[in-house]
């Protein structure tokens, strides 16, 4: 169980501070097609402003559970990378291989295009969870996971 | 599907591994069904495989397409073809073994979990066509072979964590080996090693980078001077877990070692221009001569088995480094026969303390009238183990020496011959506490343990007497395919 943090300026700043480090963890993720960027470090992003959500609100009564059910999925990320790969497989290609994603009406390199994204976010939520889930067990080993 | 199938059997445990914690969600008894049906699934994909190569020749796998050179590779040939198999039998095995002794709740679901990470990283390491792919598999492998270790508690963890050290320090070995590779050749890709490496040879670069990764891979292989921290972490981990680990950790790592010698490094080059093979012959022999004494020395069953298999790792690196056919067949074929040797006598040793709560020699007189089935199978890997004619461990043994002979390398017949005798020796003295005393036998119970771990221990005995039935096909398999170039 971690506590709310008592201190109002904390708080408040925390209330703004949030959904802008998640708009930019979004734009990383998104960016990462063009530069640098991409889904390991807007991952890392996402898990920060939910870690320090954590960490201001405080973690208690039904939220907790709901978090500590949600990180037994740190799959999910890892899940959704070998799915595309897989839905590759299906198509006809290589594993991974994003030109043969079978997606009907979109040609070659858009399909690359969407393939690499569908993969990258699924690092994100991967790196994201896992993140959460490393701070959750440091802050308090003996509670339920 | 047939040209996707190197990638079909990593994914398929890698898969059910990481979504083993959300199907536990729905309902946790569903974790032991899924684990077998793929852990079978797999099995039964690795034998179509090693069909396909022996028919129609070497796989090559470029994930995402890319062609070798600039992509990932992978290779399934002959040798792996043949490994491939064993790895998914004996880990179906394994956790069919283990199904009674695993714990209920969270420990459960981490046990199953692990187990399929613990097998897809060892796939990865047989499949992988780089350099870097093997290290990165390593570490899947050992990571959760740690973890595993840790599963027990206690004692465990204080092993395991020796164990995350050292094998950690492996690891780095290796790494920096192939880093100095790839100082100098630009290319981690093996085939595009092999073609290059030749000319460099002379380059110190190379030969530190060589001898790097050959300690790297031998602390993971636990080659005598650096076999410490696998005694421990395979008697204080649970029952469930040291069958697999015994059977598996240290064969692959002992793969990755004949890859890199054989296929990378090529061979004609070590032979003439390095002493290397001689070298590892040496180093092999000293590790099962000392690795059998040591056995003879330990008074807990485990322990005592778990030095048999630091021997034969010894008897096994010899083989591959006589430089002839025969010595190389057979040095392969005793490490299928040695993978199954340690599961089996990991598995007796696991259901004697889970029936009969003994673990020292000194105790074992009371397990005799109570446990027949369970000292038949111990008596017929015995007899594999020491190498008796009929069972797989005698064909093995007998392939290295006429290789050896072939080399005229006697230090190995002598090394062989005398590992022989000393495994003879640890065995009387398991049986002489056994059959030696005269005792009554007390009560009238027959307590063998569940079924499973019966059956799995039958079959891995009957597998042993098998393979040695079979031992020329199997060695005319390895000696057509399995060879190097």
């Amino acid at each position: 169980m971690v506590h709310a943090h008592d201190s109002l300026i904390v708080q408040t700043i925390g209330r703004v501070l949030i959904p802008l480090i998640q708009l930019f963890g979004i734009y990383v993720l998104c960016f990462g097609q063009f530069g640098p960027g991409g889904g390991f470090v807007g991952g890392v992003i996402m898990g920060t402003s939910l870690v320090f959500a954590i960490l201001v609100f405080g973690l208690r009564g039904l939220w907790q559970r709901v978090v500590f059910r949600v990180i037994r999925g740190d799959g999910v990320g890892l899940l959704v990378f070998a799915g595309v790969g897989g839905l590759c497989l299906i198509g006809g290609g290589e594993f991974l291989n994003y030109t043969d994603l079978p997606l009907p009406g979109i040609e070659g390199a858009t399909r690359r295009f969407i393939g690499i994204f569908l993969a990258q976010v699924g690092v994100a939520i991967d790196v994201a969870v896992t993140a959460l889930s490393i701070v959750l067990n440091l802050a308090d080993s003996s509670s339920e996971t | 599907m047939i040209p996707h199938l190197p990638a079909l059997i990593f994914l398929l445990p890698f898969a059910a591994a990481i979504s083993m914690p959300l199907v536990s969600l729905v309902r946790v008894t569903w974790c032991r069904g899924l684990t077998l049906g793929v852990l079978v699934s797999m099995a039964v994909l690795s034998f179509v495989l090693c069909h396909q190569v022996v028919e129609y020749g070497p796989f090559h796998y470029p994930l995402a397409g890319w062609p070798p050179p600039l992509g990932i590779e992978w290779v399934a040939d002959g040798l792996n073809g043949l490994l491939l198999p064993i790895l998914a039998s004996l880990a179906c095995i394994g956790v069919w073994y283990a199904s009674p002794t695993v714990v209920d709740g969270k420990g459960r679901v981490y046990y199953y979990t692990l187990v399929l990470l613990l097998v897809s990283g060892l796939t990865g390491i047989l499949l992988a066509g780089d350099l870097f792919n093997i290290f990165v598999f390593l570490e899947v492998s050992a990571l959760s072979s740690y973890a595993l270790v840790g599963l027990a508690g206690g004692r465990a963890l204080i092993s395991a964590f020796r164990y995350l050290i050292l094998g950690t320090l492996g690891a780095s070995f290796y790494l920096l080996g192939v880093g100095h590779f790839y100082a100098v050749t630009g290319t981690l890709n093996m085939a595009d090693l092999a073609e290059r490496l030749p000319s460099i040879l002379e380059s110190k670069v190379v030969i530190t980078g060589l001898i790097f990764m050959l300690i790297g891979l031998g602390i993971k292989m636990a080659l005598v001077p650096l076999h410490g921290w696998l005694p421990d972490a395979y008697v204080y981990a649970p029952q469930s877990v040291s069958p697999l680990l015994a059977a598996l950790v240290t064969k692959v790592a002992l793969y990755a070692v004949v890859r890199l010698l054989y296929w990378v490094v090529s061979e004609q080059v070590i032979g003439q221009e390095l002493p290397l093979l001689l070298l590892s012959s040496w180093l092999g022999a000293v590790a099962t001569v000392v690795g059998a004494f040591l056995a003879l020395s330990q008074q807990d069953l485990r322990r005592m088995f778990a030095y048999a298999g630091i021997s034969h790792i010894g008897l096994i690196v010899m083989g591959v480094c006589v430089d002839n056919p025969t010595g190389f067949a057979g040095g392969i074929f005793y490490l299928i026969n040695d993978a199954i040797m340690q599961a089996a006598l990991f598995a007796i040793a696991g259901m004697v303390m889970y029936s009969h709560g003994i673990c020292e020699i000194a105790d074992l007189s009371r397990i005799r009238g109570h446990m027949p089935w369970t000292l038949t199978a111990l008596i017929v890997i015995a007899v594999s183990m020491i190498g008796i004619p009929p069972s797989g461990g005698f064909f093995g043994k007998w392939y290295i020496i006429l290789g050896a002979l072939e080399a005229s390398n006697y230090l190995v017949v002598a090394a062989v011959v005398g590992a022989t005798l000393l495994t003879l020796g640890y065995f009387v003295k398991i049986f002489e506490r056994i059959f030696g005393e005269r005792e009554p036998i007390r009560g009238g119970v027959q307590a063998e343990g569940p079924l499973p771990m019966r059956v799995s221990i039958g079959v891995l005995a009957g597998s042993t007497l098998l393979l040695g039935i079979l031992s020329d096909s199997v060695i005319r398999l390895i000696l057509d395919h399995a060879l190097p170039r």
